[in-house]
């Protein structure tokens, strides 16, 4: 066998697939359903390999993942998605290691996904620091997976919706989705969690700088961690000018929650689940928490088509077109709605290009 | 992050600095903290040892103390180190490996049979287990009949170092600064002639600090320790005169002589402004140095023998107290009976062959050596100042700046002698390939865990349980606070008496305050940056993307460390500089067993799993580790290995299921690009599926 036919076959066996599977279709549905399978029925290693699948950047493995996907379907959404993020520093593994912990203790089977910059100079990342979660990560109950946010964001965004869907269809009925509080990846995630918590240092002087502004605006919850020893009047103070703040920037739906919390204590981490909980089961009362599920779906959906116009509108063809046409409107040769109708054809050509060459199913 | 260096010093460079002469034993002591130095008495020949079980390790001493040593200076196994009991099960691979296994007073009875610690000074490289190991120590010198009083000696007790490159700690910061107040107001009450602390810049210098930086961090730390002994109501004379260094002697020979002159001049100017001591002897630094154990080669290890001597001297020439010089093969291996001899022998004809102890502080007066002295006291000054900004030590290091710091050195090193513009003789250029093969020393780990496992069993049989209860009930009530002025080593003692075990008082403390786990964040782009993308670099990256594009991701490794092994430095630079190549990289935690490292490589669903060893557990943990990842139906996941490996052991390891195993001194870039091709060409790996 040639190198490139071993590795072509190591790969379609990590996809799942056999080297004949592309050319026998029944026998490669089968394959898929046995994957399927093995997933629902909590085996950890296929678990692991399908959110590769989700991950890989070829074509034909996001073809795959969307098969492999739609036999999980039915078995998706019923957990509750959980955003955390914060600052490096703040106290994320901790608490999540002792959310877990309570969770796991209360009968539940807990996912963690998150998410980790890329480097954008040589792409590579370190990842997922499990240093605080030993204990927690090693849980019959438990699954971490941190991920490299690589150079797209609009990756992110679907890569992670759909591993969450892979944890779901496995059995976890909480998926926490961890990210680096540093304004890339949050906006991504807050779209697609039920509820979006927000830690924070006390002293809010600091840590007001640490985190950028809008990540607060998108936070449902804000918890100011470390609450513990002597410092806990100072996280109560924290936690006042937050509420104060807070009022200042009322995001319309509901006004965001305060809270401190000391992720050290099982005790406090349960009253913060507990304060999780009690929102989510209000907004199930009403409308919003299907309202928001749906935005969340929608956006879902848009945003393949988003994220091909943004980036056909940046890319150097239509961006050398687009000073082409100005060069025209500035010599006055042509009107600025021609140029404005060509400008237009170009992208809707280009636009259709992309869908030609697109492998994802009719 | 170095002095810069001169190729030509003249009088204007002393002048311009305002040179003022001064006298050995005099302020500010750069010339030596005594009159007289070596004319009177020789620096201690003081060598580092420990392995396998207290009576072997015994039978060792003794010899070295007939041949010619003065002091004994002892390594505790990693277990120990670490708080466990041998027959602790996230220990097995560690036991007796890189230094003396010790549970027990009896262990400790043994490794002292027949030396009399009334006239024998002992040091004791102990952090993290430091109040167990001394109530030990303290009991099995009772029952030998020498009092707290005569004890001579030094215990490590510097935790701060840990936090920042060594690991070796147990509890959480705050507490563990307790312990160490607590051993310094004991000693100074009962035990006048032991030196309380060893504030050590040695592992940072092992880490990747620079001679400067080991220099301004270490005595940054040092004054972090009055401060805490002022907190806890000591006065500085009380202490400060117990405090002993220790430092690294790198080859970098004009550096290091200036080094260790700086750092007295610094420690007795910086103690008299911020405490100002009555007593002269509170400025007074007194080292301990070590050569470099970092700088040997496993290639062509005879080589070794030159750079130990060249370090040894440089020592000798900075005023050191005492010594220990490397054995030419511990780049392999824990030394053989052959090694341990050559290394004391070096120090032997330097003080006997060479006729230099007749002269105190030979190099004052030159122009680049009071120059270079000069530069380095201001520029550590200016990394102190940085260090105060942020609130001293305690918090600089829970803030990671000199981990930073170091780290950033490490890299930026590592990339200058792998791509060749340092070089190291027989390494990196030279290389010979006649070179002769050499015989290592191997403990057998699991005999050592039959005969401790056997003790320990008899030891909790004979002795009186009650009594045992209460002394760590005693312990418990210091440590939670109980009574203000209760002493936790007086309580050890008690208890270590009643024959409680190591691990039992250990963790009799955990219980109350913990267990620390570090982070572990990692500085990537200091192995790029120094590598300009040179083509051989660029090439390699080349090659990552090209992999990336055909896989659909970035090739994905674990570096792990397995056991209780806390020596990161080459797992931090192999990620760090692996990220920087365009892999991604997971850094797992610390102290790992090798299932919950296969549970984590299993769900990343890495390609790869790096394990970075060099405690000598590799025989144990890293088959341990191949045989989980097939238990979780991962034994497609590569195995490769690194670190302090002996060229017999990289064979076995091969047959055992290791893809490829990269000694002390393989490049990184190499590195990267085999573990590449193995994870490429890499057959149809059975799995569960």
């Amino acid at each position: 066998m040639s190198k490139n036919k071993a590795e072509e076959k190591k790969r379609s066996k990590q996809s799942g697939l056999d080297e004949g599977g592309s050319r026998n279709s029944g026998e490669k549905e089968e394959r898929f359903h046995a994957w399927a399978d093995a997933i629902r029925s909590g085996n950890r290693r296929d678990l692991a390999r399908a959110i590769t699948l989700v991950e890989s950047t070829r074509p034909d493995d996001l073809e795959y993942a969307q098969q492999l996907l739609e036999l999980l379907l039915p078995y998706t959404g019923g957990a509750d998605r959980i955003g955390v993020s914060g600052v490096p520093g703040v106290g994320k593994s901790t608490f999540i290691d002792t959310l877990g912990k309570e969770l796991i203790a209360d009968g539940r089977k807990v996912a963690v996904l998150t998410v980790d910059p890329s480097s954008p100079l040589s792409g590579g990342s370190i990842l997922g620091d499990k240093t605080r979660m030993v204990e927690f990560s090693c849980m019959e109950e438990a699954f971490i997976r941190p991920s490299p946010a690589g150079k797209t964001l609009g990756g992110v965004a679907r890569k992670t919706r759909e591993a969450m869907l892979m944890c779901e269809s496995a059995g976890y009925d909480v998926v926490i989705i961890e990210t680096v509080g540093t304004g890339q990846a949050e906006w991504q995630v807050s779209s697609m969690v039920d509820l979006f918590a927000v830690l924070m240092m006390s002293n809010a002087g600091d840590s007001l700088q640490g985190i950028k502004r809008g990540i607060l605006e998108m936070a449902d919850i804000i918890l100011v961690n470390k609450a513990d020893g002597n410092l806990k009047e100072a996280a109560e103070l924290t936690a006042n000018e937050y509420r104060n703040a807070m009022k200042l920037m009322d995001n319309g739906d509901c006004a965001t929650a305060v809270h401190t919390c000391s992720a050290l204590d099982p005790e406090s981490v349960r009253l913060c689940w507990r304060h999780f909980t009690g929102a989510l089961s209000q907004r199930k009362n009403d409308s919003r928490f299907e309202n928001r599920r749906y935005a969340q779906l929608l956006q879902w959906i848009r945003s393949p088509a988003e994220d091909s116009l943004q980036q056909i509108l940046q890319n150097s063809t239509s961006r050398s077109v687009l000073e082409d046409l100005a060069d025209q409107v500035h010599n006055k040769k042509i009107t600025p709605l021609h140029a404005g109708l060509v400008y237009r054809r170009n992208i809707v050509s280009e636009f259709a290009d992309l869908d030609r060459h697109s492998k994802v199913p009719n | 992050m170095n002095v810069n260096k001169k190729p030509l010093y003249t009088s204007r460079d002393l002048y311009n600095r305002g040179f003022e002469e001064s006298a050995p034993g005099s302020f500010p002591f750069r010339r030596g903290p005594y009159k007289t130095m070596y004319t009177q008495r020789p620096w201690t020949i003081r060598q580092y040892a420990g392995f396998s079980t207290a009576d072997e390790t015994n039978a060792f001493y003794r010899k070295a103390l007939n041949a010619g040593q003065k002091g004994l200076s002892v390594a505790f196994d990693l277990a120990t180190h670490r708080g466990y009991d041998s027959d602790h099960p996230r220990v097995e691979g560690d036991v007796g490996k890189s230094g003396v296994a010790i549970d027990t007073v009896e262990d400790m009875i043994r490794l002292f049979d027949g030396i009399p610690l009334d006239e024998v000074s002992v040091s004791m490289t102990m952090n993290g287990a430091v109040l167990p190991v001394m109530a030990c120590f303290i009991v099995a010198a009772e029952e030998q009949g020498v009092s707290q009083e005569q004890l001579a000696g030094t215990i490590q007790n510097d935790i701060l170092k840990e936090f920042m490159v060594r690991n070796t700690y147990i509890y959480p910061p705050a507490p563990s600064m307790t312990i160490v107040s607590d051993i310094m107001a004991f000693t100074h009450r009962k035990m006048p002639r032991f030196n309380s602390i060893s504030v050590s810049g040695y592992h940072m210098q092992e880490a990747g600090a620079t001679p400067l930086q080991e220099l301004a961090f270490t005595i940054a730390d040092g004054l972090a320790y009055l401060d805490a002994a002022r907190a806890a109501g000591l006065h500085v004379d009380d202490v400060a005169p117990r405090v002993s260094f220790f430092f690294a002697i790198g080859m970098d020979f004009l550096t290091e002589v200036a080094k260790l002159r700086a750092a007295r001049e610094l420690w007795a100017t910086l103690v008299r402004e911020r405490f100002n001591p009555e007593n002269e002897k509170s400025l007074l630094l007194r080292m301990h140095c070590q050569t470099s154990g970092w700088s040997l080669t496993a290639q062509d290890p005879l080589n070794n023998v030159v750079r130990t001597t060249i370090e040894a001297l440089a020592g000798v020439f900075g005023g050191t107290q005492s010594l220990h010089t490397n054995s030419y093969d511990e780049a392999l291996s824990l030394p053989t009976d052959a090694a341990a001899r050559i290394a004391r022998n070096t120090q032997l004809i330097l003080q006997n062959e060479t006729g230099l102890c007749q002269f105190i502080d030979p190099f004052a007066g030159s122009y680049a050596i009071e120059s270079l002295t000069a530069d380095m006291v201001s520029e550590a000054l200016e990394i102190i100042r940085e260090v105060d900004a942020l609130g001293g030590m305690v918090r600089a290091i829970e803030q990671g700046m000199p981990q930073r710091r170091i780290q950033e050195s490490a890299a930026s090193r590592q990339a200058v002698i792998d791509s060749g513009d340092e070089v190291i003789v027989g390494m990196n250029t030279y290389r010979s390939d006649d070179a002769p093969e050499l015989d290592v020393f191997d403990v057998d780990n699991k005999k050592v865990l039959v005969q401790q496992k056997k003790k320990l069993e008899r030891i909790r049989s004979q002795r009186d349980p009650e009594a045992v209860r209460r002394g760590l009930d005693a312990v418990m009530e210091v440590a939670r606070g109980d009574h203000p002025a209760g002493s936790l080593l007086e309580t050890m003692v008690d208890v270590a008496r009643a024959r409680a075990t190591l691990g039992e008082m250990s963790v009799a403390l955990e219980d109350i305050w913990g267990r620390h786990r570090a982070g572990q964040s990692t500085v990537t782009g200091a192995y790029r940056k120094s590598y300009q993308n040179k083509t051989e670099f660029m090439e390699l990256v080349g090659e990552v993307e090209a992999f990336a594009h055909r896989e659909g991701r970035r090739p994905r490794m674990l570096v792990v460390k397995l056991g209780q092994d806390g020596h990161d430095r080459g797992a931090r630079i192999v990620a760090a500089a692996f990220a920087d190549i365009g892999f991604d990289v997971d850094l797992g935690p610390l102290f790992l067993t090798p299932a919950e490292a296969a549970r984590q490589a299993m769900e990343n669903d890495v390609h790869v799993v790096g394990v970075s060893t060099l405690a000598g557990a590799h025989k144990t943990l890293i088959p341990a580790l191949i045989e989980e990842l097939k238990k979780e139906g991962a034994g497609d996941i590569a195995v490769v290995a690194g670190g302090v490996i002996p060229e017999k052991d990289s064979e076995w390891l091969k047959n055992n299921g290791v893809l490829e195993i990269f000694g002390p001194g393989a490049g990184i870039l190499s590195a990267a690009r085999s573990v590449l091709q193995c994870i490429a060409v890499r057959g149809t790996g059975e799995t569960d599926r």
